[in-house]
């Protein structure tokens, strides 16, 4: 009962509790005075003044507001930028497309770079391969030399420098075999005016019946009409041998 | 505007909306200030506090979880109080040992005779009794407040009312 006293006094008790109450009330003098001395302390309760607090309070209140709201525009004004719809967009996009872009200029400049030494080291490589084939062609032992010649393998389209090398040793080489393989040689390349001209060279100069019969063939096979005359010519030699006669008078007329 | 309740205005101020701690201020700094005072018998340091509670509103707007705005600003005065006498090594503990000693030091305030009668109780009594009946926090909110059930902040309150009223009647 006495946990109701504060209850009772605040008037929070239904009705049938109140009347319990007061039964109990009556009925109990200690209780009674218990209850009039809560009833004392209450009503000092309610009585107490609030207590103010000085002008100080709440101007100190408003100035940190004012400065929390400072604070708080710097750091909203932020993030509300860049949150204005299209404009957004067109930044991302552009940003994406400056990725993009960049990345596929790197992978071009990238790509060119490598071509640009991949032809260089090819170059290079090259020049090697043509000296090393020029300087076998000029060595002492003919071994050596038609291995130089041999090298033409390494050229699919060898330039004059090495065509002429060629046609010198054709020409000039004192080895039958040196001169033959470099017929072979430049049988490969008989679309070149300047092969051409070097084999009716040769078919003029040439002495071995072996390779006199190779130049012959070739030059039949590519119908140049130029071949012609120097044929004749060796016909009419006496020096020439007779079974290359025999072979000048069966191809002669296959040149049309 | 002024007619929106509290959980409204602080959810409102919670979103940014800096101005409706105004209206939040106008009506409860009073209550923050008289509990502190109670609690401290100190008035220029119950309005440095109360002006740290309000601080603390917007610095921990955030948190605000939509309860009882009136146990959350209780909460932060509670331990904005218990801070305070912490740091300046008045307790050893925690708000249980904060006593005030009335007698020790000469103030020429004027304290009413409930004043100091509220002064002798222990300091969780005096504040359950203050935030109660003199700020008018239900039970309920008072649980929120001390992490406790209604029933238990029912059951503290009437035996530290007995004492109050003892201590009160021993010397009117």
């Amino acid at each position: 009962m006495e946990a109701k006293i504060s209850d009772y006094l605040d008037g929070t008790l239904s009705k049938s509790e109140v009347a319990a109450f007061e039964r109990q009330l009556s009925a109990d003098d200690d209780f009674r005075k218990e209850v009039e001395e809560f009833k004392i302390l209450f009503e000092a309760i309610k009585t107490e003044e609030t207590v103010a607090p000085s002008k100080r309070l709440a101007t100190n209140f408003e100035r940190m507001l004012q400065e929390e709201k400072n604070n708080q525009v710097k750091v909203i004004s932020l993030p509300s930028k860049p949150s204005k719809g299209i404009a957004q967009v067109f930044r991302v996009a552009a940003s994406i497309a400056i990725l993009v872009g960049s990345f596929f200029m790197g992978r071009y400049f990238e790509s060119r770079e490598t071509q640009e030494t991949m032809a260089l080291v090819q170059g290079e490589q090259l020049e090697l391969k043509q000296t090393t084939m020029i300087s076998l062609m000029e060595n002492q032992s003919a071994s050596k030399r038609i291995q130089g010649v041999q090298f033409i393998d390494e050229f699919p389209e060898p330039d004059e420098a090495i065509v002429e090398a060629l046609a010198e040793r054709m020409l000039t080489d004192d080895n039958t075999n040196v001169r033959l393989t470099a017929v072979e040689a430049l049988s490969r390349f008989t679309q070149s005016e300047q092969v051409k001209a070097f084999f009716i060279q040769a078919l003029q100069t040439e002495k071995d019946p072996s390779i006199q019969v190779t130049l012959i063939k070739i030059l039949v096979d590519m119908q140049e009409k130029k071949a012609i005359a120097p044929m004749r010519e060796l016909l009419e030699k006496e020096d020439t041998q007779p079974f290359i006669k025999e072979e000048i008078n069966s191809l002669l007329p296959k040149i049309i | 505007m002024n007619e929106q309740n509290d959980e409204q205005l602080m959810a409102e101020v919670a979103h940014g909306n800096l101005d409706m701690l105004q209206i939040l201020f106008n009506r409860h700094h009073r209550h923050v200030y008289n509990f502190l005072f109670k609690m401290t018998g100190d008035k220029m340091l119950s309005e440095d506090l109360t002006q740290d509670v309000f601080y603390k509103v917007i610095k921990y707007k955030t948190t605000y979880n939509n309860g009882s705005f009136i146990s959350w600003l209780f909460t932060i005065a509670r331990n904005s109080l218990k801070t305070h006498f912490t740091r300046n090594k008045e307790v050893h503990g925690d708000l249980e040992s904060v006593t005030y000693r009335i007698g020790e030091e000469d103030r020429t305030e004027d304290y009413s005779h409930l004043h100091k009668a509220l002064q002798q109780l222990e300091a969780s009594d005096r504040e359950v009794v203050i935030l109660n009946r003199f700020q008018g926090i239900r039970y309920q909110e008072l649980a929120e407040i001390m992490e406790t059930t209604p029933g238990a902040v029912k059951t503290k309150m009437s035996r530290a009312l007995k004492k109050l009223k003892t201590i009160y009647l021993q010397t009117i």
